[in-house]
């Protein structure tokens, strides 16, 4: 049994979490729910006894306030740190590794084990092959199964699953399932995709530093039931994905909520507001088929990230290219963008044939991009950067001052503008890099990875800008996302596996042909199909 | 134009903002190029001496042993026996042992070739030669006079072959070099790393313009740092000559840091994050800083080195400044360098700039 006992981490005044408590059984699995930045990985690590922190954690009667102390410990604990195949050597095989982690930790030869594990993990047919040679789910298979060589007591796992395909994901859910039943085990598991939630035995809500709350998945649905209506319009709640939220009763049926539910009851119960975005309506004209990629293909090498892709985006429509890291999703926008160049297959950009870098020249003003981690430059304010932006697009100065100030107030961060970016919230970065994108008025938006990170409120409401800017402006946007469930906020969704395309259909026709299941269960059928 | 301004001006922002570089490049421009200048020695100081005097006080060993003085050499200190002089020398507490053998003095005082053995610590090889060279001095001095030939030497350019002109003056052109490469590939390296480099790609931009504006940014900065060290260092400290025209000290500076800036092009091209700059810095420092004549003369190096060593812009930057300070070369007769400078600066951007700056 593990008991945590008010513990605090800090990195000099940031406090990473606060005062948190809870406790796990054996055979328990308790999952870490929230965002980037909410202090998930510094609970676990510190649990883990590899960071400093304050408070104290008691694992089977020991209990412990410091790595030092924590040290004794350490043969029963495992740590799976962040990062897909983090903890592999990319040159040495299956095997290998399997050598290695038995070696360093010092356990015996136990043949019958071992096999158990490869199979489980489906490598037992790939032990000869290279870790660098594994796809990202094989990988975190591989790391996974090489932390339960030495039979740990405590097993932390910091986001194995993030960016993972969402069959991959299943099958390591599968592995610890089967492991905490076949011994016993404590297991923390940290994730960013609220739907694996549901299986846990216990659930963590972290948001900005804080447990918000915890228990049984049905335990806190049915918490959030009084709070939760359908949609509607109304002060002081927030609407999104056909639910509102509000303290206040609202004249309406209630709604089944989902475990997000809890992120919005809780800003609400702080007091916070839903940011309205107020976009200026804008007439543009465009051809009615804005990107036509045929047959488009890259290779590294010997390695193949996309393979003949074909994919339309229609005007005043968003597209997301969906798919697990590593699928070929960033390549392939930057192979439109002509960051990369085209290996093989065709492209029409705004209805023009793209034959050579002068072809694109001309069409950059049409093109908004914002490319992955909200990339701006960190040592200069906000105003800064959207002024330096706004010049290089040749907007007259006095244009770029009327913009900032639109867009400022628009997408509700006028009183961050004199802030550094490293000094503000994912979710204030989020959208002040999207103004910056869109600052010279573009009729296309590549948006790459623009949800990864933030927490469920700032994740909805960048929806809901999309879908503002889409309708005032009728702009097409190609978005990628490794968040299967945000399929149901596009209107069309393109799935890549491996570089290949799976999925090119709406939402709406993958519901009509899998009544009742979840974009992460349609797209598990699509994986399996082409395994 | 607007465009070229307003990226040369948020990069001299930027470093300005990043408070510890600034610290950095000012320590390096003017704080070490006067410690190297100043306490890098190739004189021959506090030698330390040992000696084994067989010949039982003869006046003579007396005499020789007497001109070991302080600043060069330690005060000798007197052996008892071969071993126990050849174990300090061992033990590195001696560089220079002399061994007045018993009949030092008579064969001396008989017809005067007599012999003094001398041990040297070679590991110490510039002081060691060096001691030597004195010693020989010492001992000329008390040889019969057989040799009329007198040398009468003129020394030119350097009237004291003073060290302390060159030392920081070699110095201040490594650093350039080392910083030049370093700050010109960090400057797109960063944007690379920040993701920041795409989105400038896409802007309407001409990226010839982008890529010419922060190397100029980058080139301002150091050139700025240059002459800060040349006015305070090399003039102010070291006394530095200006035999030539300043103009063209400036002038080619500025040439030369533009062709460093195209190596710095090349590195970022290549490199994906500051560390791999730091990597390739380093790695393409040495060969041009060891081809470019600083410190051995490219004459005296294998005839294949000489051929590359054209390749080093900073063996053109070095003979075009030596020139100037030194010899007070007119301005046209330097075009040489100029265009040695000019072309592979040249040649590098239009590499660098077709690997990074074009969009497919």
């Amino acid at each position: 049994m593990l008991e945590v006992k008010n513990l605090t981490v800090r990195y000099g005044k940031k406090i990473a979490i606060k005062n948190a408590t809870f406790n796990a059984h054996n055979k328990e699995i308790v999952g870490l729910i929230g965002a980037d930045g909410a202090g998930k990985s510094s609970t676990l690590h510190a649990i883990a006894g590899v960071q400093r922190f304050e408070g104290e954690v008691v694992f089977n009667g020991y209990a412990y306030h410091s790595p030092a102390e924590a040290e004794p410990l350490k043969s029963q604990i495992a740590l799976m740190p962040q990062g897909l195949g983090l903890v592999l050597y990319p040159d040495l095989s299956v095997k290998e590794h399997f050598e290695f982690f038995k070696r360093i930790r010092g356990v015996k030869d136990d043949p019958a084990y071992e096999e158990r594990l490869l199979k489980m993990a489906g490598l037992y047919k790939f032990q000869d092959r290279l870790a660098k040679n594994l796809s990202g789910g094989m990988k975190q298979k591989l790391s996974l199964i090489c932390t339960l060589l030495h039979r740990p007591k405590l097993l932390i796992l910091d986001e194995p699953t993030t960016g993972v395909d969402p069959l991959s994901r299943r099958e390591l859910w599968e592995i610890l399932d089967e492991t905490r039943h076949a011994q016993d085990i404590v297991i923390l598991y940290s994730t960013a995709y609220m739907q694996e939630a549901q299986q846990m035995d216990k659930i963590l809500l972290f948001d900005e530093g804080e447990i918000i709350a915890q228990g049984k998945a049905e335990e806190l649905l049915k918490s959030a039931e009084p709070y939760t209506y359908e949609e509607t319009s109304c002060d002081e709640c927030f609407c999104f994905d056909k639910r509102c939220y509000s303290l206040k009763p609202l004249p309406v049926p209630h709604a089944k909520p989902t475990l997000e539910a809890l992120f919005f009851i809780n800003a609400l119960k702080k007091g916070k507001k839903e940011t309205r975005f107020q976009i200026k309506p804008k007439k543009v004209q465009t051809p009615p088929i804005i990107v036509e990629a045929k047959g488009l293909t890259k290779r590294f090498g010997d390695f193949v990230a996309d393979d003949h892709i074909d994919l339309t985006l229609h005007a005043g429509e968003i597209l997301g290219l969906l798919g697990a890291n590593g699928a070929g999703k960033t390549t392939f926008i930057k192979m439109l963008l002509g960051l990369y160049p085209i290996d093989e297959g065709e492209l029409w950009l705004l209805g023009k044939k793209i034959e050579s870098y002068e072809d694109r020249i001309e069409l950059k003003n049409y093109i908004g991009y914002m490319s992955q981690n909200f990339a701006l430059y960190k040592d200069m304010t906000i105003k800064e950067n959207m002024e330096y932006f706004g010049k290089l697009h040749e907007l007259p100065s006095k244009t770029i001052a009327q913009k900032i100030e639109e867009l400022s107030q628009g997408l509700g961060f006028a009183e961050y503008l004199d802030e550094f970016p490293t000094s503000l919230p994912m979710g204030i970065n989020q959208r002040f890099s999207l103004a910056t994108a869109i600052l010279h008025e573009p009729v296309v938006l590549f948006l790459d990875e623009p949800t990864s990170g933030v927490d469920t409120i700032a994740r909805a409401g960048f929806w809901k800008l999309l879908h503002e800017l889409k309708r005032k402006w009728r702009i097409s946007i190609l978005i990628t996302t490794h968040y299967m469930s945000e399929a149901e906020y596009c209107d069309r969704v393109v799935v890549l596996k491996e570089g290949k395309k799976i999925v090119d259909d709406t939402p709406q026709h993958l519901h009509e042909l899998y009544p009742g299941l979840s974009f992460e269960e349609i797209f598990i059928n699509f994986y399996k199909e082409t395994k | 134009m607007r465009a070229f301004w307003t990226i040369l001006l948020k990069e001299l922002t930027l470093f300005m903002r990043s408070v510890g570089l600034v610290v950095a490049v000012l320590f390096f421009f003017l704080v070490d190029v006067y410690i190297v200048g100043n306490d890098i020695e190739i004189e021959p100081k506090n030698v330390s001496v040992g000696y084994v005097d067989y010949s039982n006080g003869g006046v003579l060993s007396k005499k020789i042993l007497s001109h070991l003085h302080a600043p060069e050499f330690k005060k000798p200190i007197p052996f008892q026996s071969h071993e126990a002089l050849s174990k300090a020398i061992f033990d590195k507490k001696i560089v220079v042992g002399l061994i007045f053998d018993p009949d030092f003095q008579k064969r001396y005082d008989a017809g005067g070739a007599t012999q003094l053995n001398v041990l040297l610590d070679s590991t110490a090889a510039t002081q060691s030669l060096l001691t030597l060279n004195y010693l020989q001095n010492i001992v000329l001095g008390f040889s019969s006079p057989k040799f009329p030939i007198e040398l009468k030497i003129h020394k030119l350019f350097n009237q004291n072959s003073d060290t302390k002109k060159f030392m920081p003056l070699a110095e201040l052109l490594s650093i350039m070099t080392l910083f030049g490469v370093i700050l010109s590939a960090s400057v797109f390296v960063k944007e690379k790393e920040q993701g920041t480099w795409d989105i400038m790609l896409l802007t309407p931009v001409d990226s010839r313009i982008i890529i010419f504006a922060k190397t100029t940014s980058q080139v301002l900065i150091l050139f700025f740092l240059t002459m800060l060290s040349t006015g305070i260092d090399l003039f102010g400290i070291f006394d530095l000559p200006l035999n030539g025209s300043f103009a063209a000290y400036a002038l080619m500076t500025l040439v030369f840091l533009y062709s460093i800036a195209g190596i710095g092009l090349f590195v970022a091209a290549v490199s994906n994050t500051i560390m791999e700059v730091a990597q390739w810095s380093v790695f393409l420092m040495m060969p041009i800083i060891f081809l470019s004549g600083a410190w051995t003369p490219i004459y005296s190096m294998n005839i294949y080195l000489q051929y590359l060593a054209y390749l080093s812009p900073l063996r053109y930057y070095i003979e075009g400044v030596e020139s100037i300070l030194f010899r007070g070369t007119p301005v046209e007769d330097l075009w040489l360098y100029f265009a040695g400078m000019t072309v592979i600066g040249a040649f590098l951007f239009m590499v660098g700039y077709r690997k990074i700056g074009k969009l497919f």
